[in-house]
């Protein structure tokens, strides 16, 4: 069978585990591809206008697989990522919006529901669940189940080992030898503060990550650490969030703010997402008491090119001051934009 | 501690703060009751919130702040209701803390009082040991007696308010009943603390409206209210709209009371939830938090009784209500049932409100007539 696979919020920390399942059971998988301006086009005009955009580039992304000669179209429910912990409720109710959204295919769409980081019990019964609506035999979907967690795993690891998200899913059938590879060390590190589909959405994120690279900033990413590492800020938040990503971008953030070696934090959001504005604010009072520069990018329809670029490099250049290395000459300035020169008269 | 003695100010919520305010009296405690929500609360909270923090918590925060900027020489126990689920609103007393603070307030501590949430192990003891700090050490038949009065007192007020909204469509010279209304209020806010003072207030106000002279008839349009239980129940909140709801011919029911509230999620969760999840089958089927679900299934429930319209009120950018307002566009369909969403922040204007409210009713009331003469039609041709 021919299943698609929306190439927008949990496909940025899931793919892996879609991608082990669905191959070891020999259904062909397509991705959508990666948000353009038709995608967000389409998801606008297929959702309520309130909702986050992050949402919204969901739909165009479910939508423009229902356009193509798909069976189905995955939407897992993920309801918890932690236990005593849940997701956002537009999250929580994803698959419903999805069939409330596209009402003559909603027989197309492809659920179960995923509590997952809580032992493998709930993800196996879960797969089981997809494996009968697909009508799968139950031995080959235990196997199936199995591969998925395995690819899991090798990602979790290869993130650990400071492989962003994107070179795992280009690398997805060598997970083994990207964990291997090593990372270059840049001079300057930000560290990206944020739910991973903000992060590695390129298109509406106005590319953060390659305007960084093309500088000459390495970048880290809060869903590279091993929560056990950020546990104890749980202290400094009174309470600790209600969803396990706002957790890990707040708790994430706070500890890359204590990081020697991290220069500086760029928190990345959604539009109208009311649960990143709570770990923003977390964020900007913690670097207060500290002193590190934070910065937020909100990402909605249009996330300005022009400005979002001209934005970063003033934010190299903070970083650079900081280290006491001068401002961006024109030499070694890879933009070499009006921008960076404006940047410098500051 | 410092042995300052302690105020304190709670959520304001509709006509029920003089419930609140009985009920720290009682344990004998000075309370402060923030204004209704104004223009200069919302100002206040909203410039120091972050931007796209809910409209409930900015309201809140704006209000607690008025409450201790104006005496900065009492010391605060700040009352914070919450729970610990999949909302933001789990996360309410963290960030008012860090905010105030952070704004230079020091007069105050906060006192969170959420249900009990899982591992129970943890979570039972947890619970008393904030109810203690809530309430302070007293004799328990004192804190029994501030929750029973207090309880009769929410009723009362909330019986009142129900009164008051299907009189107003209703009576002869507009706007008495109201009057009366408001008398009553003030009397139960200041009735005896005696359970049969309270009943003797209620009936007899609810007398005195009743002679308040009106035509009873059941011909009116009827629309319900859904939608997240703090703008819902505040009427500040909300602009007051059941009783504009009512002051333009509409028999108007409020979906979420204090009352029902507390019942729903303290005493009866589990039926409760059960009831959501058979009522919302095919359209939402999973535990979304806040009043998502409620907002669909009383919107369900409405359709079931007879009304003609429901209306959803949520603060702007609320998460499970605009899900909920996604999956309600196909109820209302499927349903054939209009549904009118509304998204409250600190840019609604009573003017643009009032007319979207017009317009709906409006065309409640021709959807009306359109069946009437269906109906009609039929009769005759048969
Ligand atoms: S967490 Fe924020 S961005 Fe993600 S779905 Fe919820 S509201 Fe949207
Ligand atoms: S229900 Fe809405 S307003 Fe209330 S906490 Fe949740 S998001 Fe905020």
């Amino acid at each position: 069978m021919k299943i698609g696979i929306p190439r927008a919020l949990y496909f940025y920390v899931y793919y892996p585990m879609w991608y082990g399942f669905f191959s070891s059971l020999g259904h062909e998988m397509k991705l959508s591809i990666p948000t353009n301006k038709e995608i967000i086009n389409l998801g606008v005009s297929h959702s309520v206008d309130d909702i986050c955009i992050s949402v919204k580039v969901f739909h165009g992304h479910v939508k423009y697989l229902l356009n193509k000669d798909v069976d189905f179209v995955f939407v897992p429910r993920i309801a918890s990522e932690e236990k005593y912990k849940y997701t956002c409720p537009k999250l929580a109710a994803l698959p419903d919006l999805m069939k409330s959204a596209f009402v003559s295919d909603a027989g197309r769409i492809l659920t179960a529901t995923f509590y997952t980081r809580q032992g493998d019990k709930p993800i196996i019964e879960a797969f089981e669940e997809i494996g009968r609506q697909l009508g799968d035999p139950e031995e080959k979907v235990k196997r199936a189940t199995k591969e998925g967690i395995k690819y899991q795993n090798l990602a979790t690891k290869a993130l650990r080992s400071g492989h962003t998200f994107l070179d795992i899913v280009k690398n997805i059938k060598n997970l083994e030898e990207l964990i291997k590879r090593p990372v270059e060390k840049k001079r300057y590190t930000v560290a990206l503060a944020g739910f991973p589909y903000d992060v590695y959405d390129t298109f509406t994120n106005g590319d953060v990550i390659s305007k960084l690279e093309d500088s000459g900033v390495g970048i880290v990413t809060t869903d590279m650490l091993d929560p056990k590492v950020y546990k104890h800020y749980s202290k400094y938040m009174i309470k600790d969030l209600f969803w396990y990503q706002a957790n890990a971008a707040a708790k994430g953030g706070m500890y890359y703010i204590d990081s020697p070696d991290i220069d500086g934090i760029i928190s990345i959001s959604s539009f109208n997402c009311g649960i990143s504005s709570i770990y923003q604010k977390l964020l900007d009072l913690y670097s207060k008491e500290i002193g590190k520069p934070v910065m937020h990018i909100i990402v909605d329809e249009q996330t300005g090119d022009a400005g979002l670029a001209t934005r970063i490099e003033a934010f190299i250049d903070l970083i650079r001051v900081k280290r006491g290395d001068g401002l961006v000459s024109q030499e070694n300035n890879l933009h070499g934009t009006e921008n960076g020169v404006h940047v410098r008269s500051v | 501690m410092s042995r300052k003695k302690i105020t304190y100010t709670v959520p304001r919520m509709g006509y029920t703060y003089a419930a609140f305010e009985s009920f720290f009296k009682i344990l004998g405690y000075d309370v402060i009751i923030p204004e209704p929500t104004n223009t200069e609360t919302i100002k206040e909270g909203v410039s120091n919130s972050p931007e796209y923090m809910c409209f409930p918590f900015k309201i809140l925060l704006g209000q607690f702040e008025r409450v201790l900027e104006k005496n900065p020489d009492r010391y605060f126990k700040v009352v914070s209701l919450e729970s610990y689920g999949p909302c933001r609103f789990g996360y309410y007393s963290p960030l008012y803390y860090k905010i105030l603070r952070d704004k230079g307030f020091t007069n105050f501590e906060i006192v969170n009082i959420e249900g009990i949430y899982p591992p129970l192990y943890k979570g039972i003891p947890r619970f008393f040991k904030k109810l203690v700090k809530l309430t302070g050490w007293h004799a328990p038949w004192t804190v029994v007696k501030a929750f029973v009065i207090a309880g009769w007192k929410v009723y009362a007020l909330e019986q009142l308010e129900k009164k008051l909204y299907h009189l107003i469509p209703r009576e002869k010279v507009t706007g008495s009943t109201e009057k009366i209304f408001n008398a009553a209020v003030e009397r139960i806010r200041h009735a005896p603390n005696k359970v049969k003072a309270i009943k003797k207030i209620l009936n007899e106000e609810l007398e005195k409206m009743e002679n308040n002279p009106h035509v009873e008839r059941d011909d009116l349009p009827k629309i319900g209210l859904v939608g997240e239980a703090y703008i819902l129940m505040d009427y500040s909140n909300n602009l007051d709209i059941e009783k504009k709801l009512a002051y333009m011919g509409v028999d108007v029911d409020r979906s979420l009371r204090v009352t029902n509230w507390t019942l729903d999620r303290l005493i009866k969760a589990k039926s409760h939830k059960a009831h959501m999840l058979e009522v919302n089958k095919g359209y939402l089927d999973f535990f979304i938090g806040g009043d998502g679900q409620e907002s669909i299934m009383n919107t369900i429930l409405y359709k079931k009784a007879g009304y003609d319209g429901v209306i959803q009120a949520q603060p702007f950018g609320c998460l499970p209500e605009t899900a909920a307002k996604e999956i309600l566009t196909k109820v209302s369909e499927d349903y054939d049932i209009p549904v009118l969403s509304l998204a409250f922040d600190e840019q609604t204007g009573e003017a643009g409100f009032v007319t979207r409210l017009e317009a709906f009713v409006d065309m409640i009331k021709s959807r009306r007539q359109m069946k009437e003469e269906k109906k009609e039609s039929v009769t005759v041709e048969n």
